[in-house]
């Protein structure tokens, strides 16, 4: 795992995919999550981090006592559109990524009465007729499957036209988005 | 606050394309036919970048002979014309964005993949919609050339600044203001510098405004596999979201959106084996097999 050598705390979905990013080389301190893609940790000395979030959706799981946490970084609300990317693929979509970050925090140790969601992303272009509307039905499948969960969002930020930037500090659970080149915490508020 | 002129006058300090692309544009833009595959085996041969591209794609599993191994005569006798040129042109124009997209805020490699990306989804919406493959994916490959243009002219973080005053609207406007013409036209008057076909032309200027009525196919095409690249992630600065889907395109194409999101899914995999987190190589993949 190119990722996080040093690390056997941390699990992702694509282990052998490319990961050296030109920013991140040299940050060992970050694990990042590509399109499509999840990542857990219990390592207090690391962040998670996305970047682009456009239509797509950044989710992420965090119990404080235990701290761990995982990403998790969906393209698409519904996996019935593509089923061999479903098999090969599926924190691609919602309706699949979301239950297996669950799954993979829950197995790496976390606690889910205590776990804490946080949500970004969910863009959606100008004017599309209100025909594709893939943002705001990636934030309800989204809001679906927590529900069905019986789990609130602590903290959103979604919505929009604009690309963001999110990144989960696993020491404390602090979420920082970065939107058109402003930091913000989005939690703790 | 650039005015047109000076837009106009940055492209002249902008490289040319290099000639071996614009041939490879008019091979593809004729169909690659049989007879060119000796112009083209010269142009790879001559490019050292090219010959990994084309190495690695006559190597690769979707050409599966394992344990075998081809020299690149064989690579080029096995691929054939359309796809040689169409990876020595990918490899090119990335080589090219692999750095551009700096004012709109975007990491390096980003522009080129989305280029990629959104290349592969017009190629595949054409040939679902019959319009010609080849010019659609060297349109959607160069859809994005203007960004060169405007880095030329902003500073590093002036689009950025722009943006974050502004309420939702198209990008475009933004950028007409800032700099008395859009990417799209920018990229457009290049591509006719250049001396590629009408129809590249017309695709570039049009990717985010196909003009209505529409008469075009191949602009619509790659207007629509546009969107289907920034839903997938693909080349997302400071500029998001910020472009309409154009609703005369949509009905035009009669594309549905279970076609999109399917084809949203398929170019994220597309691109994944190069390693959507760490495109540096701008090497193609095994798609172009297909």
């Amino acid at each position: 795992m190119s990722r996080s050598p040093t690390t056997p705390l941390s699990f992702t979905s694509k282990p052998d995919a490319p990961r050296a990013l030109e920013l991140d080389r040299g940050a060992r301190d970050r694990v990042v999550v590509g399109v499509a893609d999840l990542a857990v940790s219990k390592d207090p000395t690391k962040s998670i981090i996305t970047y682009a979030l456009g239509s797509c959706i950044g989710v992420t799981l965090y119990d404080p006592i235990a701290k761990i946490g995982g990403m998790l970084h969906f393209m698409l609300p519904d996996s019935s559109v593509s089923p061999d990317k479903a098999v090969a693929n599926p924190p691609m979509f919602g309706d699949l990524g979301i239950p297996l970050l669950f799954q993979k925090v829950t197995e790496a140790g976390a606690r889910r009465d205590r776990l804490i969601v946080c949500a970004a992303g969910g863009a959606e272009v100008l004017a599309d007729d209100g025909h594709f509307r893939i943002g705001n039905r990636n934030r309800t499948i989204l809001r679906k499957i927590f529900w069905k969960h019986n789990l609130l969002v602590s903290a959103e930020d979604t919505g929009g036209q604009h690309s963001r930037t999110m990144t989960l500090r696993l020491a404390d659970g602090a979420i920082q988005l970065r939107v058109q080149g402003k930091e913000s915490q989005l939690w703790p508020r | 606050m650039a005015t047109l002129n000076e837009a106009i006058l940055s492209l002249d300090r902008l490289p040319a394309l290099p000639s071996t692309s614009v041939r490879l544009v008019a091979m593809l833009a004729n169909g690659g036919t049989r007879a060119d595959l000796r112009e083209v085996e010269a142009v790879i041969r001559a490019d050292e970048s090219v010959v990994a591209s084309v190495l690695r794609l006559a190597n690769s599993a979707a050409f599966g002979t394992p344990g075998r191994t081809f020299s690149l005569g064989e690579a080029v006798r096995r691929l054939g014309t359309r796809t040689l040129a169409k990876i020595a042109l990918e490899t090119q124009v990335s080589g090219r964005l692999a750095d551009a997209g700096v004012s709109y805020g975007l990491r390096r490699g980003s522009l080129a993949e989305s280029a990629i990306g959104g290349a592969i989804a017009a190629e595949t919406l054409a040939r679902r919609h019959r319009v010609d493959p080849e010019l659609a994916f060297v349109a959607a490959l160069l859809r994005d050339i203007g960004k060169l243009a405007i880095d030329a002219i902003a500073g590093p973080d002036a689009l950025e600044r722009i943006a974050a005053q502004a309420e939702a609207r198209p990008f475009l406007a933004f950028e007409r203001e800032a700099f008395g013409a859009d990417h799209a036209e920018l990229g457009a008057i290049l591509c006719e510098r250049w001396g590629l076909p009408a129809e590249i032309v017309r695709a570039v200027r049009g990717h985010h405004e196909p003009p209505s009525p529409g008469t075009d196919p191949v602009t619509d095409v790659v207007h629509a596999a546009d969107c289907v690249a920034r839903w997938a992630g693909l080349g997302l600065g400071c500029d998001g979201l910020l472009y309409t889907f154009d609703a005369g395109a949509r009905e035009r194409l009669a594309t549905t959106r279970d076609e999109l999101e399917a084809l949203v899914a398929d170019v994220h995999s597309a691109l994944a084996p190069a390693g959507i987190n760490g495109f540096s190589s701008g090497l193609p993949n095994t798609r172009n097999a297909a």
